[in-house]
C-alpha cells in the first residue's frame, strides 16, 4: 500500500506547509463565534492525540485504545499542579503534561511492548481503564469520583491583546485566545512530528511494523523501538488532555472517558491512517462533529437530552468508521491523494496523445 | 571466521539441525547446500540468533555468537539478507538504501552513494518505490542495504529465489565480485547448487539436519553421488 507522502516532501516544503495551514486557521479564528472557536480549541487539541496515536498504529504497527489513558494523565496532572501552583505559566504546564502522559506510555511499554495484535489493545484498554480508577485512588488530589478541579480560566495575555488590537478590539475573548492557542500548539506538535516521520526513527520504526524480523537483521532493538514509539503517542496524548483541561478549565472524572479512546481511533481511520493530513482531518472532523450531530438530531426530531441524542455521537462516528473502512480504507487523506494522481495521469496523458 | 560447533537446534520435539559442525574462512563464500526442509535457513536464522541453540557455539573470530542479541551480531558485522530479502515496499530506494545505516555510525549519505556506484542500475531507480522494482532489482537493492553498514560476513538466504536464470547469474556475479573486491565472507543458502557452486570456494551440504558433506565447491561439484542424492543436479 502506497501511502499519502506528505512526510517525503524536502523539511523546508513540510514547514510552509504547515505553517501556512496554521496561519490560515488564525486567520480563521478571527472570523468566527465564540461557540466555533471553542469547537475549533477542542479539536486541534484531540488532532494533537489523534497525531499520537496515528505515529503509533500507523507508523510503529502498534495498536492502542489506551489514549484517553494518557490524556487522562497530562489532563489531570495540569488540573491537580494548577490547584496547588495556579501562578504556573502555560508553557511549563503543557510541558508537564506531556511529561505526564510520556510517563504514562513508558509504564504502559514495560508490558505492551512484548504483546502483539489483540493481547496489546486489550493491554491498552486495560491501561485506560486503571488510569480513570486512579482518579477514585487519589482522591485527596484529584476530588474523587464526583468533584470537578477548576483551573483559572485562560485569560488573554495583555502582549496578545495589544499586537492584535488594531485587527480586532474585542480579542480579549477568551474563546479565540484558546483556540489561538489551541492551533499554536498543535502547528508546534505537528512540526516537531514531521520532522520524527521522516527521521531515522521514523524509518526504523516503518521497518519494524512491516518486517520486524528484518528490523533486527539491520540492528534495530525492537523493544527499545516500540517502547519509543508509545511514549512519544502519550506524550503527545498527555500534551492533548492537558490543554484539552487548559481550554475547558476544569477536569472532570467523565472529562477523558474510555469512549474518547474508540473516537480517537475512527477519526484516525477517517482521516488517514499514519500521515500527518489524517490527524489535522480527524481534529477537524471532531470539531465540527458536535454542530453535524446537533443538525441531525434537530432535523430527526430526536431530543439532545434523550437516550438517542446522548448516544448519537457513538452511532455516527460507528457508521462513518464502517463507511470509511468500506469505500475508502486508506481514510479520506488518502483518497484526495488517490483522486488527485488519478486527476495528474489523466491529464499528463492528454498532454502526451495531444498532436504536435 | 564463522566456526560452527556441534549445533543442534529443535522446534520443539523436532530437530531441524543435528551436531552441525562447519568452519568458514574469511574473505571465502561457501555455499550451503540441500533440498527443502534440510535446515539450511534455520542455520542462518541461528547464526544470526533469530533462533536459540539447544546444543553448541558459533563463533566469529573469537566472539561467542549464541546467547548474543540479533542487533548486538548485526553491529558486529554480520548482514543477514533474508528470504524474501525484507525491502519495506513503500519506501523508495534511496530510503530503503538508508535503513541499511541505521544502527551504523558510519555517514548514511556515503554510505548509500558508495552503493549507488556499486549498484548503477539502483542509482537509475533511487526515487522509484521497492514495491515497483522487479525480483532482480529488489535483491540487488536487499543486498546493496546489507552492504551499506559495511559488514565483515554476508549470510545470503536464497538469493535466487523466484528470479530467471540470466538474473541469478547475475546476482551471483555480483556477490562473486563483493567477496574478492570487499574481502567479505559469505555464507550463502542456496536451493540453485549449480548456480552456488559456481562461484564458492566451499560447500557445506545439509540433508535432514546432518552435515553430509563439506568440502571444497569443485569437490561437490565434481562428485556424482552427492549430486544425485543430495543435490538434484544428476539423473
Amino acid at each position: 500500500m502506497l501511502r499519502p507522502n506528505f512526510h517525503r516532501l524536502p523539511t523546508t516544503s513540510r514547514w510552509i506547509v504547515i505553517l501556512g495551514v496554521t496561519a490560515t486557521a488564525l486567520g480563521f479564528t478571527f472570523t468566527f463565534n465564540a461557540g466555533l472557536n471553542a469547537q475549533i480549541a477542542s479539536g486541534a487539541a484531540i488532532s494533537i492525540v489523534v497525531l499520537g496515536l496515528t505515529w503509533l498504529t500507523g507508523w510503529s504497527g502498534q495498536i492502542s485504545l489506551g489514549n484517553s489513558g494518557f490524556m487522562a494523565c497530562g489532563g489531570y496532572f495540569v488540573g491537580v499542579w494548577a490547584n496547588h501552583h495556579a501562578a504556573t505559566p502555560l508553557v511549563i504546564s503543557l510541558l508537564f503534561a506531556t511529561a505526564a502522559g510520556a510517563l504514562g506510555g513508558l509504564i504502559l511499554a514495560v508490558p505492551a511492548t512484548r504483546l502483539r495484535g489483540p493481547y496489546l489493545a486489550g493491554a491498552t484498554l486495560a491501561f485506560a481503564t486503571v488510569t480513570s480508577s486512579l482518579v477514585y485512588v487519589f482522591g485527596n488530589w484529584t476530588g474523587g469520583p464526583t468533584s470537578q478541579l477548576f483551573l483559572n480560566s485562560l485569560t488573554t495575555p495583555s502582549w496578545f491583546a495589544r499586537m492584535f488590537s488594531g485587527i480586532q478590539a474585542s480579542l480579549n475573548s477568551s474563546a479565540q485566545y484558546g483556540a489561538d492557542l489551541a492551533i499554536c500548539v498543535a502547528a508546534i506538535a505537528f512540526l516537531f512530528m514531521s520532522n520524527l516521520f521522516h527521521s531515522r526513527l521514523g524509518r526504523a520504526m516503518t521497518l519494524v511494523r512491516d518486517n520486524d524480523v528484518s528490523a533486527e537483521l539491520m540492528g534495530i532493538n525492537l523493544r527499545r523501538t516500540r517502547t519509543i514509539a508509545f511514549v512519544i503517542a502519550a506524550a503527545l496524548g498527555g500534551l492533548g488532555g492537558g490543554l484539552q483541561t487548559l481550554l475547558n478549565g476544569s477536569v472532570t472524572p467523565g472529562s477523558f472517558p474510555l469512549t474518547i479512546s474508540i473516537t480517537l481511533l475512527t477519526l484516525m481511520v477517517l482521516g488517514g491512517i499514519g500521515t500527518l493530513t489524517g490527524a489535522v482531518l480527524g481534529g477537524l472532523i471532531f470539531a465540527v462533529s458536535s454542530n453535524v450531530i446537533n443538525w441531525l438530531c434537530s432535523t430527526a426530531g430526536i431530543s439532545s437530552t434523550s437516550n438517542l441524542g446522548t448516544n448519537m455521537q457513538g452511532i455516527v462516528f460507528s457508521v462513518l468508521l464502517m463507511t470509511t473502512m468500506l469505500i475508502a480504507p486508506q481514510g479520506i487523506s488518502g483518497n484526495i491523494v488517490r483522486g488527485y494522481r488519478h486527476l495528474m495521469q489523466r491529464f499528463t496523458s492528454k498532454i502526451d496523445n495531444s498532436p504536435a | 571466521m564463522i566456526r560452527v560447533a556441534h549445533l543442534t537446534v529443535k522446534y520443539g520435539a523436532i530437530a531441524a539441525l543435528t551436531d552441525v559442525s562447519f568452519e568458514v574462512r574469511p574473505g571465502s563464500i561457501t555455499a550451503v547446500l540441500g533440498a527443502n526442509g534440510a535446515g539450511k535457513t534455520t542455520l542462518l536464522r541461528t547464526i544470526s540468533s533469530l533462533m536459540t541453540p539447544s546444543q553448541g557455539e558459533i563463533f566469529l573470530g573469537d566472539t561467542a555468537l549464541v546467547g548474543q542479541k540479533t542487533e548486538d551480531i548485526a553491529r558486529l558485522g554480520v548482514a543477514h539478507v533474508p528470504e524474501g530479502r525484507g525491502v519495506v515496499a513503500e519506501f523508495t530506494v534511496e530510503e530503503n538504501l538508508r535503513l541499511g545505516a541505521l544502527s551504523s555510525p558510519e555517514n548514511s549519505a556515503h554510505a548509500v552513494a558508495a552503493q549507488f556506484e556499486r549498484f548503477p542500475v539502483l542509482a537509475q531507480r533511487r526515487k522509484q518505490y521497492a514495491a515497483t522494482l522487479s525480483g532482480g532489482e529488489r535483491q540487488m537493492l536487499a543486498l546493496a542495504r546489507a552492504l551499506v553498514a559495511r559488514p565483515t560476513v554476508l549470510l545470503l538466504d536464497e538469493p535466487s529465489l523466484g528470479l530467471s536464470p540470466m538474473v541469478t547469474a547475475d546476482i551471483m556475479t555480483t556477490i562473486s565480485t563483493l567477496s574478492r573486491e570487499e574481502k567479505l565472507t559469505v555464507v550463502l543458502v542456496e536451493q540453485n547448487a549449480k548456480s552456488a557452486l559456481r562461484i564458492a570456494d566451499h560447500a557445506v551440504v545439509l540433508h535432514v539436519g546432518t552435515v553430509v558433506a563439506d568440502a571444497p565447491a569443485g569437490d561437490v561439484a565434481n562428485n556424482d553421488d552427492l549430486k544425485r542424492f543430495y543435490l538434484g543436479l544428476v539423473k
